[in-house]
């Protein structure tokens, strides 16, 4: 089946691989907080359970103990309860499924600190500060990185021992280092930029001058502290990728035969960026990781500040919402680099044809 | 093996990278030994860098020179563990693989190729998070080990694979050696220097992260770390008051130790890839 | 006047470290239109280096040491790499390289590579049509699916389609002079035929007509060339006409080289592979003498210091103070 279509072929088999890891994300998303002495259900039991005088916030707890499937409840809804008058647990096998049914639904559950604010609202907040600040500058220190690498890998001389040092150096600096390092120097001792916060506080988010104008200022710090610093990292890598390609056989013969010399760095650039974006593919994790931490530097109004939040005041629902999506985000890029991938490399799909 | 060694005692990146890296090992070993390190509330909070304190004090009034000498001390403990642990795991499993075949090996791919893609970092949130009591930086440095272990698992069964077929291995184990030996004698020995610049970088990637979920305020809970001084320093209010002394030395410590790692892990490259010479 | 001509061509590289080695040492000859030439050696004897010179193409760490390299009486040694590029390669001097899978770019299409060579030597005036027809043309001279492999990128296409891919596209722009570097290796026997045949009917059709054919299979060689030249060190220490350099070989060296060779030629006695005690010297530190000296079975006492000339031999060139 499928045969006649390869591409076809190859993208429901890297799909299905992904949905698999995708199981094994929400498993794991599910199962390992529960590891620790001080899990999650037990500090909501702990809560519902005690010290709760008003009726109000009993049930309040209440709801939301069978919101997330933490209580047994029998067939009418209601919730089973021991001799002492609490809450029975429900097992971790139950409660696994019901999260798994939940996630499906698109649902993460309440906000535990932020209570009633559904998780997903939250993060709805969030995203889009997070987009847009990753986004771009995850791809545009991808692009200028990989294309100053080539060039140096091309050139070296000069160009090559000015720029590498440089570039390893920067590559070699955590994320973090650095974004604090920019704040120190041009928002708090200089005070040329805005140090902390997505827009000038006196602001209300809306589509207006002010606020874009506000937010603009707000971004370029950091922009440039993960931009910099990714730049370095695939300027690295491409010109190791770039001097490895210039020895192939393929490049020898294209300068036997007198091709042009743009086309055949066009010819290293196009094949070197090949592993390049196969690497962008298993870094991403790391980056949007260090992306994350560089907005709590910020204190950006992104995903990064709303795990740090939800760190802070023990938010479970949250840490996990965040978590999973992270998670699916990085799974959703990964697999759109495949799929480029395979349309831009006739051998992946050859291997894969051969491999099956 | 000797020769490669000139080689990289004559290439003046790898005697930097490894210098800086010995200097910050001897310097986490010895200063103890030179400095009185205290680290008691001894002065009033941030206190500016003077004659007796010379980085000043943290927000709590302890000696940020005694702070980033323990940081030090404990990034590189973490370092090492990490490496020690992700590359004896990852190196293990990934020649195992590489040379056996067989169901080890593709659960080994199968559990490498899903932590290629899950985010190493999403994990250790949700590990750390949950160990909100007890987290030592043994536990942390446990953790990161065994999260980051694929990624070397990976590297080491891809050159496994590939040795696997060369000549003198295939002699041997025709001439009937037993599998550990064939290990052990022909392709360890083979992989020694690609499985050093490997520990380096989980090293790097050890001390990285440890600072990072340190950071976010899911660090060490029994001691000082390079992370946990920069989250004091942005949680207390060092940072945003512009007291450089409360996080500038340990950013600047932590780049060192990573930046020396990494030029040694681009020398060595160098030295074993000619092509990247010149 | 020659088609070709080297003249006391040397060529060295500079290392890392400014040591220098003298990779080709004093080279010359003179080929006449029509005229095949075979050069042989074992690895490492300098042949792909002389190759680049021969081009005039000098990629650091590659320089000219001294020596001139003459097409149709033009030199090529005080030109600009970028008038090398355009008006030298591929058009007056062109090369087939061996392991032709490697050679062509994974990424790109055999069409596109094709045109890339038509685009780069004709300032681009060419349209996209126009150079496509004239592929199409040309490649129905190959006997193969021309549209499909003109489409296909060169995974699809099998070792003797990619070979014979490469030889089209080196002489697509009629080079007076081809040198093919080993183009048979790493092919099946029934493939090097087929790629031999397209060669010489390429040479037929005079597509070009003066060849240097070089491969470390001497016998080979015997078919395909008019005359041989055997390299050893960076020097050629026997040149003559095939069946003086095959079947009545006078250097030490070519002797050894014939019987070190497994051949199925009938008529020779030894089918018997004999190596070669011994390493090639160092290129680095030239000896003074005989280079072949510290191998060879017959050298007196004043070989290893005793310079070396090219001198006539029985009709031919050997570069043996001792040989008769």
């Amino acid at each position: 089946m499928l045969k006649q279509y390869p591409t076809a072929r190859y993208i429901l088999h890297r799909g299905g691989w992904y949905f698999l890891t995708f199981l094994v994300a929400v498993t794991i998303n599910f199962f390992l907080p529960r590891l620790g002495a001080s899990n999650p259900v037990d500090i909501i039991m702990g809560k519902a359970g005690s010290g709760l005088d008003t009726e109000a916030a009993r049930e309040k707890e209440e709801s939301y103990l069978k919101e997330f499937g933490l209580v047994q409840v029998d067939a009418t809804g209601t919730i089973l309860r021991g001799p002492d008058g609490k809450p029975l647990k429900s097992s971790n096998v139950s409660q696994f499924f019901n999260y798994v049914k939940m996630c499906f639904q698109g649902d993460f559950g309440t906000s535990f600190q932020k209570y009633p604010k559904k998780v997903t609202t939250i993060i709805a907040e969030a995203v889009p500060w997070t987009l847009a600040l990753q986004l771009p500058t995850i791809m545009f220190g991808w692009i200028v990185g990989n294309v100053l690498g080539a060039l140096a890998a091309y050139r070296r001389g000069v160009f090559d021992r000015v720029f590498f040092p440089l570039a390893l150096l920067l590559s070699a600096v955590p994320f973090f280092a650095f974004g604090m390092l920019l704040v120190y120097v041009c928002a708090i001792k200089n005070g040329w930029l805005p140090a902390m916060g997505g827009y000038a506080g006196d602001l209300v988010p809306g589509f207006n001058f002010d606020f874009f104008k506000s937010a603009g200022y707000h971004y370029i710090l950091p922009f440039f502290s993960i931009f910099l610093i990714l730049a370095g990292g695939q300027a690295i890598g491409m010109r190791s990728m770039g001097i490895y390609e210039l020895g192939t056989d393929y490049i020898k013969y294209a300068k036997w035969l007198g091709i042009k010399e743009n086309k055949i760095l066009l010819y290293l650039f196009r094949n070197a960026m090949l592993p390049q974006l196969t690497g962008l593919a298993l870094s991403l994790g790391g980056m949007i990781g260090g992306a994350l931490i560089t907005e709590m530097i910020f204190s950006y109004p992104g995903l990064g500040m709303a795990i740090l939040s939800a760190i802070q005041g023990q938010d479970y629902p949250m840490i996990q919402g965040c978590t999973l999506l992270v998670t699916i985000s990085v799974l959703i890029a990964n697999f759109t680099v495949d799929i480029l991938i395979g349309f831009l490399d006739p051998r992946v799909k050859a291997g894969q044809m051969g491999g099956n | 093996m000797t020769k490669l060694l000139k080689n990289l005692l004559k290439s003046p990146s790898f005697i930097i990278g490894m210098g800086l890296f010995l200097l910050t090992i001897g310097g986490a070993l010895l200063l103890p030994f030179f400095y009185h390190v205290n680290l008691g509330l001894q002065a009033s909070s941030y206190a500016s860098p003077n004659g007796k304190f010379l980085l000043g004090c943290d927000h709590l009034g302890r000696d940020m020179v005694s702070m980033l000498i323990e940081g030090l001390r404990s990034s590189l403990y973490v370092g090492l563990l990490t490496g020690v642990i992700a590359t004896t795991l990852g190196t293990a499993l990934g020649i195992y693989g590489g040379f056996k075949g067989g169901w080890m090996d593709d659960f080994v791919n199968l559990v490498t190729n899903l932590f290629l893609v899950i985010p190493s970092f999403v994990v250790l949130i949700l590990i750390s998070s949950s160990l909100s009591k007890g987290r030592s930086l043994t536990l942390i440095g446990l953790i990161i080990g065994l999260t980051t272990w694929t990624w070397s698992a990976r590297a080491v069964r891809a050159q496994a694979a590939s040795l696997k077929s060369r000549d003198h291995i295939a002699l041997a184990r025709i001439n009937g050696a037993n599998t550990f030996r064939v290990l052990t004698l022909h392709i360890l020995p083979y992989l020694a220097s690609y499985v050093f610049m490997i520990f380096i970088l989980q090293v790097a990637s050890g001390i990285l992260s440890e600072a990072a979920i340190s950071m976010i305020g899911l660090g060490p809970l029994d001691t000082v770390s390079l992370g946990t001084i920069l989250n004091d320093a942005k949680n207390q209010g060092g940072f945003g008051d512009g007291m450089w002394w409360a996080f500038m030395p340990a950013t600047v410590i932590i780049t060192v130790l990573v930046f020396a790692l990494y030029i040694i892990n681009t020398s060595m490259e160098g030295v074993f890839n000619p092509r990247l010479r010149k | 006047m020659p088609t070709f001509e080297v003249d006391h061509l040397s060529l060295h590289y500079l290392t890392r470290f400014g040591e220098k080695i003298q990779a080709v040492s004093d080279v010359s000859f003179t080929m006449e239109q029509g005229e095949i030439l075979g050069i042989a050696g074992e690895s490492g004897c300098g042949k792909s280096t002389l190759v680049n010179g021969l081009m005039g193409l000098f990629i650091p760490p590659l320089y000219p040491t001294s020596g001139d390299v003459r097409v149709g009486g033009e030199s090529l040694m005080k030109r600009t790499p970028q008038d090398i590029r355009k008006n030298v390669l591929s058009q007056k001097v062109s090369m087939i390289p061996q392991g032709a899978f490697n050679a062509l770019n994974p990424t790109r299409k055999i069409k596109d590579i094709a045109a890339d060579v038509i685009a780069s030597h004709t300032g681009g005036h060419t349209s996209k049509k126009d150079i496509e027809a004239r592929l199409r043309e040309r490649f129905d001279l190959f006997g193969m699916d021309t549209e499909r492999v003109l489409n296909a990128f060169p995974i699809q296409l099998t070792a003797g389609e990619r070979q014979r891919s490469v030889i089209g596209i080196s002489t697509l722009l009629n080079p007076q002079m081809v040198i093919a570097d080993e183009p048979t290796s790493a092919l099946d026997v029934t493939t090097q035929k087929v790629v031999i045949r397209m060669i010489f009917d390429l040479l037929e059709k005079g597509i070009f007509n003066t060849m240097i054919f070089i491969t470390h299979e001497l016998p080979l060689l015997r078919h395909v060339a008019n005359n041989i030249a055997i390299m050893y060190a960076g020097e050629f220490v026997e040149k003559g006409t095939n069946e003086q350099v095959v079947f009545d070989p006078r250097h030490p060296y070519t002797q050894a080289l014939m019987g070190s060779m497994l051949s199925a030629e009938p008529g020779q006695k030894s089918r018997k592979p004999v190596s070669i005690e011994g390493a090639p010297p160092s290129l680095a530190k030239v000896p003074p003498g005989c280079r072949f000296a510290a191998r060879c079975p017959v050298a007196r006492a004043d070989c290893k210091t005793q310079k070396q000339e090219l001198r006539m031999v029985a009709g031919r060139l050997v570069r043996c103070n001792y040989a008769e």
